[in-house]
């Protein structure tokens, strides 16, 4: 099948010290007194080097996302890291997914994306994500209208992009008086857009009106299939036609010789990305008002599995995580696309703290011997020589 | 003992539960930021008063309103809430962030406003006896904070985790962060607070771990015509643990 592969790197900052178990949260309120910028440089310069590896061996497109106050990702601006792509990524797209609109200024975040657009000669794709419970806590936001804030943050990025200026807007938020980009994107109408969600039914709403595509994170493989339904029946109502390629699906993603040797190799780094990198309380998860009440109920009703515990069987069977051989790796992915109804797949096989050996075996793994087998295009002889 | 009675009064487009008791000149109680500890302790009022205790908008009993995103949308809610009673004049009770609103009431309504009583009101700046941040502290530690005697929240709380509590409380925290996210005081306030030309007592438990007692004196300052008293052995909610301090809002007003 037409398949597309994305490399999503989550930049952590593994450096965590001793008694770091003694923190609930390493999210909001971890102590930055723990944050070496000499061990951080060079991990930027291992995580970035991971990137430009995964376009050299074949990757469609490399993925980067935005977080704050927290060791689980060292990208509060992920603009910066596409921008030291750009001149080194020859071919991949670069998906920047992305900054919340609420925290910048929307003129600026259609400006700096459309920067990067130009600069990149129309290769970048951006997300729209609300952000987390905890980006709340970390910028001066308020969580009771974040929703309609970000919808009007949208509006104007898109207005930004699509009109000619110089426009006006005067919103519930923003006022401007003279809306004009001086960077327009190069791709038109504008840069591919998704919105990145939990699965919101208010988000998906959001998603569909606009065209976009959508992509839920940390939901199950019973819910995500929902979520995709839902979307393409609440896009067609509001007549748009969605794009297998429009529903990035994620997949956590480990290849190795053997199914053992690829457990064995990676559980590890699996845990340490939910019981560490992810791990958080239920009060920054949610700050007033930015889940609405039934789904602040459902939530505490149902409790929290994700962020700071982990089994793995209990993980692979609930998510889409994708370790063992070539040939099982490739059964799944072709197997879930069917699924869910898309062509385009967001490989995280860059996850915890994976030392950088396992990282790069593991891409050139994905790329030469899974990714031909879900095109079709291996040839017998490479699959054999796999078996 | 003296049973409230409810009625729905709907204000603006907003449904308002509205509990009264009692015959007398009306005094009118605005609630703190939390409702689940009840209203126990202004039965005894209504042997005097008649006492209305109202939940605000997005709190307890009474609907949700997005927009009521500012102070002024509040004090215009009880400038039409006594409209709708007919009422004209209100000794005027505020605890906590209804004592903020009360504040705020008395200084733009003051000829609606006979006597006003701030039981450890929120809303003043003090960097020296700073209130706790309540939308940063985690529920299971504010909790704990409200009380001197523990006990005296017990039965309002659930005894296993409660789905339905906690959607309770996270609504009413959602109802604050409208109107304190970006800023829990208003630098605006300490403006216009000499307007308030009625008496006042100010009402406070030496143990307040949310809102210090210490700021008392401030208030005092601030308004004209105003007397301190502090309850030792009382934490924030000095109204639920101590029975003098709700006998002696009634004597104040009386």
């Amino acid at each position: 099948m037409t398949a597309r592969f994305n490399f999503m790197h989550f930049m952590p900052y593994v450096h965590l010290p001793e008694n770091h178990k003694d923190y609930k949260s390493l999210w909001v309120n971890f102590p930055n007194k723990y944050y070496d910028p000499h061990k951080a440089a060079a991990l930027y310069d291992r995580y970035l080097d991971e990137l430009v590896f995964a376009d050299k061996v074949g990757f469609d497109a490399i993925v980067v996302n935005e977080h704050h106050n927290t060791s689980y990702s060292m990208m509060p601006a992920p603009s910066l890291i596409a921008a030291n792509l750009i001149p080194r990524v020859q071919n991949a797209r670069i998906c920047v997914w992305g900054t919340p609109p609420n925290l910048e200024y929307p003129n600026r975040l259609a400006e700096e994306y459309a920067m990067l657009d130009v600069m990149s000669r129309g290769r970048l794709e951006v997300a729209f994500p609300l952000g987390t419970g905890m980006e709340y806590w970390a910028n001066p936001v308020n969580p009771s209208t974040a929703r309609e804030r970000h919808k009007e943050s949208i509006e104007i990025i898109l207005k930004a992009w699509t009109e000619d200026g110089p426009t006006s807007h005067y919103g519930d938020f923003y006022t401007y008086r003279f809306l004009n980009s001086w960077v327009r994107p190069m791709q038109q109408p504008h840069p591919p857009c998704y919105i990145v969600g939990t699965g919101s039914p208010e988000t998906i709403e959001l998603a569909a009106q606009l065209g976009f595509g959508y992509s839920a994170v940390f939901v199950t493989k019973a819910r995500a299939k929902e979520l995709n339904d839902n979307l393409r029946e609440r896009s067609a109502h509001y007549g748009h036609q969605i794009r297998p390629e429009q529903m990035p699906l994620g997949i956590m993603t480990y290849v190795a010789e053997t199914q053992e040797k690829a457990e064995q190799e990676f559980t590890d780094h699996m845990r340490f990305f939910f019981e560490d990198a992810l791990r958080t309380v239920p009060q920054f998860l949610a700050p007033p008002g930015y889940l609405s009440v039934e789904q602040l109920k459902a939530r505490a009703a149902v409790g929290d599995k994700m962020h700071g515990s982990f089994d793995f069987k209990m993980v692979s069977d609930a998510l889409f995580v994708a370790v063992g051989t070539a040939d099982h790796v490739a059964n799944l992915i072709g197997e879930w696309g069917e699924m869910m109804g898309t062509t385009h797949f967001n490989i995280q096989g860059a996850l915890g703290d994976m030392p950088h050996w396992k990282v790069m075996k593991n891409m050139q793994l994905i790329a030469e011997e899974v990714m031909p087998r879900v095109r079709g295009t291996a040839s017998s002889a490479g699959a054999m020589a796999a078996e | 003992m003296t049973e409230f009675k409810k009625e729905t009064i709907n204000i603006n487009g907003v449904d308002t539960a509205v509990y009264s008791a009692g015959e007398g000149e009306p005094l009118l109680f605005l609630h703190g930021a939390g409702t689940f500890h009840g209203f126990e302790f202004a039965k005894p009022w209504a042997d005097k008063f008649r006492v209305i205790h109202p939940y605000h908008p997005g709190f307890g009993e009474s609907a949700d309103d997005p927009a009521m995103d500012t102070f002024h949308d509040y004090v215009m809610h009880y400038v039409e809430l006594l409209d709708a009673l007919g009422i004209d004049k209100v000794h005027l009770v505020g605890f906590s962030l209804g004592g903020y609103l009360a504040a705020q009431f008395a200084s733009q309504q003051r000829e609606r406003v006979k006597t006003l009583t701030l039981v450890a009101p929120a809303g003043m700046r003090s960097d020296e006896h700073p209130t706790i941040d309540v939308l940063a502290t985690p529920g299971e530690e504010l909790v704990g904070m409200l009380a001197s005697d523990f006990s005296v929240l017990e039965p309002w709380l659930p005894k296993e985790p409660d789905p339905d509590f906690i959607g309770d409380r996270y609504r009413e925290s959602t109802t604050v962060a409208r109107l304190l996210w970006e800023k829990p005081w208003d630098p605006k306030f300490m403006r216009y607070l000499h307007r308030i030309n009625t008496p006042t007592l100010i009402v406070w438990g030496q143990e307040d771990k949310i809102v210090p007692h210490q700021q008392a004196e401030l208030w005092k300052q601030a308004l004209p015509d105003a007397k301190v008293e502090i309850f030792p052995g009382a934490g924030h909610l000095v109204l639920d643990e101590k029975p003098e301090a709700a006998s002696a809002v009634a004597a104040f007003a009386a």
